[in-house]
């Protein structure tokens, strides 16, 4: 069973490969003809900007990259950002927490979110849209009526450090992204905790039959998704310097978007982070790149939807010439 | 089974808690600032104390003055009737000067994080000037000091930011002038007992939630018999605007005399919802608006009066604003500003232009205007 | 072909005592039970004329279910109908500003949605790609075009014989529930007793069982999606009639509702189950929860709390009854 699983994971691997391969030749064309027109978008300044911008949905996306390797989807994401954001403010102003200590339970609250959808995911087994859909509505909602509309302000210098400081001129969240993508590129490429999460998207089945503890990983995975969400809000908050209860609406299809350009299969069972990676930041360069030679927004969003199906389109053609 | 019942107990039990005050009273606009309630009659507000220019600065704006510019106008989102007729407005100002070359450009949905990334690609493509209409008054800060660290020039309209992070602000009309407006015409239209409902946009929205606590303010002070039932949420989506208008003209029935709409895709929901139910004259519609999509409602009769600003001008008047900061016409501590065929607009509030008094469109001049 | 039968419609052809604990069943309870409900703490919510308005303003989204489910029973997906309500619309209400004839107004919607739907249904079943990436990338397509295209500006000044949605039957039944209705009850006879709409369990199901039977998933696929756009224009017509003014936006999450209406009506996303009428009582359901929490005061504030709590019990309900009834067939 495990010889199977691995010889094909080997020559799934090579055929993914080839998938970052065109994205990454793709990207880096792209980056050169928008660079050609505008002499603003390949500086080290904007690249860096760019990479501040990014932060939050790249957070999201590599956890989401495990939940659909496993073959689920968890659309809550954005609405657990804007529940996170409401959490840090209120427990900070209104519930008095030293703010190291909202930090921390705003984290908790984040990974306490995931783990919810985690459980009526496994244990009463609804299919992880349909969960992830209702909670949508119920944690955007709880952080509605925990806010009572109000915002929470005037947090202290050295928060906004996360979000707005630099560290040797690299913004501080882009190194907290740079560490995040290495510790889940590395879990899910080099562990068994990885290779479990590849073998249920493959045959969830045959993974009980092989004795791995599917319920605990798939727990584990939307637990992660929640708890980086968190993550995501603090360095939200921090760039914006306030909350507000609408916050993170829509990062979830932004996120999904990178991770499907990345070749991650959305029946899961295949993709890797290194994919997502090239797709999140493909699509913020082509966002940022078009923006600066003169494409309005409106048009940028098409070229957006076009490149996303286009680039599956051709990655699956090659894909089948070579099956 | 059981666990449906737990959740619904779970949730039954979440409303009977959550269950207090749907009624608005007591609601401050969750911006912790005071409110500033007008006098009761048309006596012109005392002259407030002038205060000191509190905005910011660009800082080493390259010397432009009497130069083309580039200018790129940032609303909360594009797409809806009000934002088409201020990008209007500006474009108008520009062709005006004839040395401007402005384009707006903006989400397609008022979302702040969408808002602060456009404006920050605008700084990187290296505009003159930058005009704003904020979906957040704090969370868009921290991008416009960035654009006056840069030498670019940001000026507000319609929605501000906190002042520092620009350095002049076009106010269409002052809250309080807007709430007057709205009582005063609700109670005139729907009797000085009148009990009436709300339907906003959302509860985070910054100007909404200040005009609605503005008027609860002038309410309590000059229209103390009316009766305040309930406001309601219907975002910006003209369907549910509809139903939830339904919704609160069913629930109260001969109760209700007075619907006010907040924002204008709400007016004109609300005033199809009364229509509907055969409560023309029974029920008053109030409400912000543009005259396009009223004047259905103002012809047939439903609808007497919407308040507004012309938004045309709103945007015309903040063209000439930020020309005239760059061309060093506009400097702190100024009392007045040229805006080209609207005259001179006056500086209030510090860092303030002020367009003037809202406008109320009626039957009689609503078809002179087209946005 | 009898293994279609059992697969699609196990739970049509159960007895009928069996299906009195089926998910429609349940809904009809609970839209019943919460309006006696609400209608004890308040009786003005149980007055005709408010079970009519909640039923006339969220008819276009029951409609637009309809579609939905066939497209979720085939176990695919569609992210892109909230913006492409929003599309025709704006494309119905041009041409009516135009001064095309009304019943060229009110076919065009139909016929653009199902060429829309029917590309992206072709993608989906002959390139392979996954309904949720091509529906993805069409979500941004329809989105920022119809701003490039419209340039944000309202459509007002609409004739008066375009308001579809304002005619009323026999002088006292709103068209758009009369439309709800009829179409609700073509489409479940349709999708139980047509064979081809049989084949869309089928293909949902067990798409190689039904490929041996003689039914081309494909094709079926194709038919369903362009199905789902002639719903989403007739929904779309019904959202444009209803309002004197058309938005060049539309709602956001808008997709979300509809996809939620068809879920909690115990439309399986795994494909092979459900049935629209299922959906249209879930979206009236959805509706009417909207409307009683104003009715009995709770806090504005907690609204879409309570709403996604009351969601989250019936579909956890759907599950475990759907689970019983599985044990119960194995003893």
């Amino acid at each position: 069973m495990t010889a199977v699983a691995s010889s094909n994971r080997a020559s799934r691997a090579r055929i993914f490969l080839r998938h970052e391969t065109i994205l990454a030749a793709m990207l880096v064309v792209a980056l050169f003809g928008l660079g050609l027109f505008n002499d603003r978008f390949l500086t080290i300044d904007n690249l860096l900007n760019q990479g501040r911008l990014m932060t939050e949905i790249g957070l999201i996306a590599l956890p989401m990259t495990f939940v659909i390797v496993t073959g689920g989807i968890d659309v809550s994401v954005g609405a657990i950002v804007g529940l996170c954001a409401i959490v840090l403010g209120y427990s900070w102003k209104n519930l008095g927490f030293p703010l190291p200590l909202a930090i921390v339970f705003t984290l908790v609250v984040g990974a306490a979110a995931g783990l919810a959808n985690g459980l009526v995911i496994t244990r009463i087994k609804v299919p992880p849209i349909i969960t992830t859909i209702a909670t949508l509505t119920l944690f955007r909602g709880l952080a509605e009526g925990i806010s009572q509309a109000h915002s929470v302000r005037g947090y202290p210098d050295w928060f906004y450090f996360l979000g707005q400081g630099d560290v040797f001129g690299v913004p501080t969240q882009l190194l907290v992204l740079f560490l995040a993508i290495i510790v889940f590129g590395v879990a899910l490429d080099r562990t068994t905790f990885g290779r479990t999460l590849y073998a249920i998207g493959s045959n969830e089945t045959a993974a009980r039959f092989s004795a791995l503890p599917v319920e605990r990983v798939k727990l584990a995975a939307y637990t992660l998704s929640g708890l980086m969400a968190s993550l995501s809000a603090l360095v939200l908050v921090s760039r914006v310097t306030t909350t507000r209860s609408d916050m993170g609406m829509g990062y979830e299809l932004d996120a999904i978007a990178a991770v499907v350009l990345g070749g991650t299969s959305i029946f899961g069972g295949s993709g890797t982070i290194w994919g997502t990676v090239i797709g999140a930041v493909m699509i913020q360069l082509l966002k940022n790149g078009l923006a600066l030679t003169g494409v309005k927004g409106d048009a940028t969003i098409m070229v957006i939807g076009v490149v996303l199906i286009a680039s599956v389109l051709i990655a699956s053609s090659l894909q089948r010439r070579r099956v | 089974m059981r666990s449906y019942l737990l959740t619904t107990a779970a949730a039954a039990a979440l409303a009977l808690a959550m269950n207090t005050g749907a009624s608005a009273a007591g609601w401050d606009g969750a911006d912790d600032l005071p409110t500033s309630p007008l006098a009761c009659d048309a006596s012109a507000p005392a002259a407030p104390a002038a205060k000191p220019y509190d905005g910011g600065k660009a800082v080493n704006a390259p010397d432009k003055a009497g130069k083309e510019i580039s200018v790129v106008d940032v609303p909360k989102l594009i797409g809806i009737g009000y934002f088409n007729a201020t990008s209007k407005g500006i474009a108008d100002a520009a062709k005006d000067l004839g040395n401007v070359k402005v384009k707006t450009d903006g989400p397609t949905e008022a979302k702040i994080d969408e808002q602060i990334k456009f404006i920050d690609n605008y700084i990187t493509s290296g505009v003159d000037g930058i005009l704003f209409a904020a979906n957040d008054p704090v969370a868009i800060a921290p991008v416009l000091k960035k654009a006056l660290s840069k030498g670019i020039h940001v000026v507000g309209y319609d929605a501000n930011s906190t002042p520092d992070a620009r350095e002049w602000f076009v106010n269409q009309a002052e809250f309080n002038g807007i709430a007057k407006a709205m009582m005063d015409s609700m109670a005139k239209e729907a009797g000085e007992d009148a009990a009436f409902g709300i339907v906003t946009s959302t509860f985070t929205t910054p100007n909404q939630a200040r005009w609605i606590a503005e008027m609860q303010a002038y309410g309590a002070k000059c229209h103390p018999k009316m009766k305040w039932l309930e406001t309601v949420e219907a975002q910006e989506d003209n369907v549910l605007s509809f139903n939830q208008a339904t919704t609160l003209l069913n629930k109260y029935g001969d109760k209700i005399k007075g619907l006010f709409g907040m924002t204008s895709v709400a007016t004109p929901a609300g005033a199809e919802a009364v229509t509907k139910a055969g409560l023309c004259g029974k029920v008053a519609e109030v409400g912000l608006a543009t005259p396009n999509a009223m004047k259905p409602y103002v012809h047939s009769g439903c609808v007497k009066s919407v308040v507004l600003w012309n938004p045309i001008d709103l945007g015309y008047a903040a063209m000439y604003v930020m020309r005239a900061v760059v061309d060093g016409k506009l400097k702190a501590g100024d009392a007045s500003v040229d805006a080209g065929k609207l005259g001179k607009l006056n500086v209030v509030n510090g860092s303030e232009i002020l367009l003037g008094a809202p406008y109320i469109y009626s039957k009689d001049n609503i078809d002179k205007f087209d946005f | 072909m009898s293994t279609i039968a059992l697969s699609g419609a196990s739970s049509a052809r159960a007895p009928f005592w069996r299906r009195l604990s089926s998910q429609e069943m349940l809904l009809a309870v609970a839209i019943v039970g919460l309006a006696l409900v609400v209608g004890l703490v308040n009786p003005r919510f149980l007055s005709a004329n408010n079970l009519a308005d909640i039923l006339l303003g969220n008819a276009y989204i029951a409609v637009a279910a309809i579609g939905m489910s066939m497209v979720i029973i085939t176990g695919n997906i569609d992210i892109s109908v909230g913006a492409l309500i929003g599309v025709l619309a704006t494309v119905s209400g041009s041409l009516a500003v135009a001064g095309a004839p009304i019943a060229v107004t009110w076919l065009a919607p139909l016929v653009f949605g199902m060429l829309v739907m029917g590309l992206q249904g072709a993608i989906v079943a002959y390139v392979g790609i996954p309904a949720i990436v091509v529906t993805l990338g069409m979500l941004s397509i329809l989105r920022g075009g119809l701003i490039s295209v419209t340039g944000g500006k309202w459509i007002t000044d609409l004739p008066d014989a375009f308001h579809l949605a304002d005619i009323e039957i026999f002088g006292f039944i709103p068209m758009p529930v009369a439309i709800m209705v009829v179409a609700t009850i073509l489409a479940a006879v349709w999708m139980r007793w047509w064979p081809l709409g049989r084949a869309i369990y089928a293909t949902g199901g067990n798409p190689e069982a039904a490929r041996l039977s003689g039914v081309s998933p494909r094709r079926t696929l194709v038919l369903v999606f362009v199905l789902h756009g002639f719903f989403a224009g007739v929904a779309a017509l019904l959202f444009a009639t209803q309002l004197r003014v058309i938005q060049s936006t539309t709602p956001s999450g808008l997709e979300f509702t509809i996809i939620t209406a068809s879920v909690v009506g115990g439309v399986s996303i795994l494909g092979g189950v459900g049935t629209v009428v299922g959906s249209t009582l879930a979206a009236i359901l959805i509706a009417e929860i909207t409307s009683a929490l104003v009715f009995i005061n709770i806090s504005p504030f907690w609204t879409h709390a309570l709403q996604g709590a009351l969601i989250l019990a019936t579909v956890i309900a759907d599950i475990e009854r759907r689970r019983r009834r599985l044990a119960g067939a194995i003893r």
